[in-house]
């Protein structure tokens, strides 16, 4: 066992030492990689910091009631408040509603311009259990309410981004599936082209003894190790474009007046993607060298 | 050590190489095989050292009869005996060292048991002060007695070798089977394919001789 290990050792820093004396080649197929990783990699992360975004919006989850001008606010809370499956209200004034919006939008000055405040007052109002039958015929209600102006569910709206965020899930999962079939077709490439350049010493090692595994063990450990390194790459890539959208983002951030910020890929994350990267790596290399071996054999 | 019983090899297209060869090579016996180009010696040599397989008929190896050797076995078959190339296949890109030491890395041998193992061969053949240069540094004996270096470092009881002084003088030529004629004084096995004649009148050891893939002689 320890023999074993040792002999494992023994490749592993063989190959990195094969890295080192030709950085170019080796940096190149690792950054093609990278690249090829980052593709899917990245859509999976803007995709999770979109689904992020819905989240936070779940929780204003329930309809928003736009009340008419002019009629009594309070009559028509009241009317709100009483009606099934109604778990809470929330009211915004007219007042307090323009007082936001010249906070937020920056059009404070203008605003003053105005003679007559131009918002209604509104009601956000959030159910128990929130089933879409029920939102609706919530809605319906409410709409039949004499002071009730305008009524919107923000949870269509909701639905129609998640289904849409399923969508974009799906088809991150197919390009997730055909650039790993990309990764095994390039490290297989590269691993039916090492072991051409090295038909020499395969023979040679068979010659004296060595076995098919001896033979494969560093070709393997290449392909794995490239796969690794390309899914680090690929990790520092995304991280790289979240710094440059950091910006950017932060600055929306604040004029929402919200705090999401953006989320990179998790520990948990990274380790997975470089644990199967590595994997695939070693398939590449394993079909390869495998049909390469198949032949010659006495 | 030897047996070849009825042994026939036909390559595809119909080129019979051996027909219906038997002989038999005791355990610490020393023998050439000779014979003209294309008669056959290296076809035989592949065959014993299980590069390739018979079409027909038995060879039974240091107690292993290869016809029922799994693939999956020759590796380890291939550890019990030492062979030794006319073009000596020895990577170049690697020291004298490494590749001396390359039958032990893949029997799992480790450590400090490789460097005595290839120091002593080294030694034995006479090139330890060389144990760092590259092959292609080396003068073509030196090459030669580097493969034979190799040949010995797992300590094989069955040493096999094909035209070894092919591209060498007179003297260099000497020298190598010298050595082997020593490897066989301690008891290794030894098989020569050779068209020397020189060689075999100075030994006065057995001669296998083929013709056009027959047996001549195998006294």
């Amino acid at each position: 066992m320890k023999g074993y290990l040792a002999r494992h050792a023994q490749v592993l820093v063989a190959t990195l030492g094969q890295f080192a004396r030709h950085p170019a080649a080796t940096a190149a197929t690792i950054l093609m990689i990278g690249v090829t990783i980052a593709l899917p990699t990245g859509l999976y992360v803007g995709l999770h910091n979109l689904e992020r975004l819905s989240h936070g919006w779940h929780r204003g989850d329930g309809l928003t009631v736009y009340l008419h001008r002019g009629r009594s606010d309070a009559r028509a809370l009241a009317a709100i408040r009483r009606l099934p499956g109604v778990r809470a209200v929330r009211y915004t004034s007219p007042q307090k509603g323009l007082a936001e919006f010249e906070r937020r939008s920056g059009f404070g000055k203008v605003l003053t311009v105005l003679r007559h405040n131009p918002l209604p007052g509104v009601v956000t109002v959030s159910l128990r259990g929130a089933s879409p039958a029920r939102l609706h015929t919530l809605a319906a209600t409410l709409r039949r309410l004499p002071d009730v102006g305008h009524v919107q569910s923000n949870r269509l709206w909701l639905e129609r981004l998640n289904a849409t965020l399923r969508l974009g899930r799906r088809l991150v999962m197919i390009l997730a599936v055909l650039l790993g079939l990309a990764l095994v077709l390039i490290l297989g490439n590269t691993t039916r082209v090492a072991v051409a350049n090295r038909a020499d010493e395969i023979e040679v090692i068979r010659l004296v003894g060595g076995t098919d595994a001896f033979i494969r063990r560093p070709f393997l450990y290449t392909g794995a190790l490239i796969g690794a390194f390309g899914a680090l790459c690929a990790w520092a890539l995304i991280t790289l474009g979240l710094a440059v959208l950091s910006g950017p983002v932060q600055r929306l951030d604040t004029l929402y007046a919200s705090h999401y910020g953006l989320v990179g890929l998790g520990g948990g994350s990274a380790l997975r993607l470089v644990l199967l990267c590595a994997a695939l790596g070693w398939l590449g290399a394993r079909l390869a060298v495998g049909r390469r071996l198949a032949r010659g054999r006495a | 050590m030897i047996e070849c019983q009825h042994v026939f090899k036909r390559y595809p297209g119909g080129n019979e190489a051996l027909s219906d060869v038997s002989f038999m090579l005791e355990a610490g016996e020393m023998a050439f095989l000779t014979g003209h180009s294309g008669a056959g010696k290296s076809t035989l040599l592949k065959l014993i050292s299980l590069i390739e397989r018979p079409t027909r008929g038995q060879i039974i190896v240091n107690n292993h009869n290869l016809g029922r050797l799994p693939p999956r076995r020759t590796p380890r078959f291939r550890r019990q005996i030492g062979v030794v190339f006319q073009d000596n296949k020895l990577l170049n890109d690697r020291t004298v060292f490494d590749n001396v030491a390359l039958p032990l890395v893949v029997a799992g041998v480790t450590g400090d048991e490789i460097r005595k193992r290839v120091q002593a061969a080294l030694d034995k053949v006479g090139l330890l002060a060389r144990a760092r240069s590259h092959p292609l540094m080396l003068s073509g004996g030196e090459q030669q007695r580097v493969g034979i270096a190799r040949a010995i470092a797992h300590r094989p009881s069955l040493l096999i070798a094909d035209e070894p002084t092919g591209n060498l003088d007179a003297a260099m030529s000497d020298e190598i089977i010298d050595l082997f004629r020593d490897f066989n004084d301690h008891g290794v096995t030894v098989l020569i394919a050779t068209h020397d004649w020189r060689h075999i009148a100075r030994c006065q050891k057995r001669v296998i001789e083929l013709g056009a893939g027959h047996l001549v002689t195998a006294a």
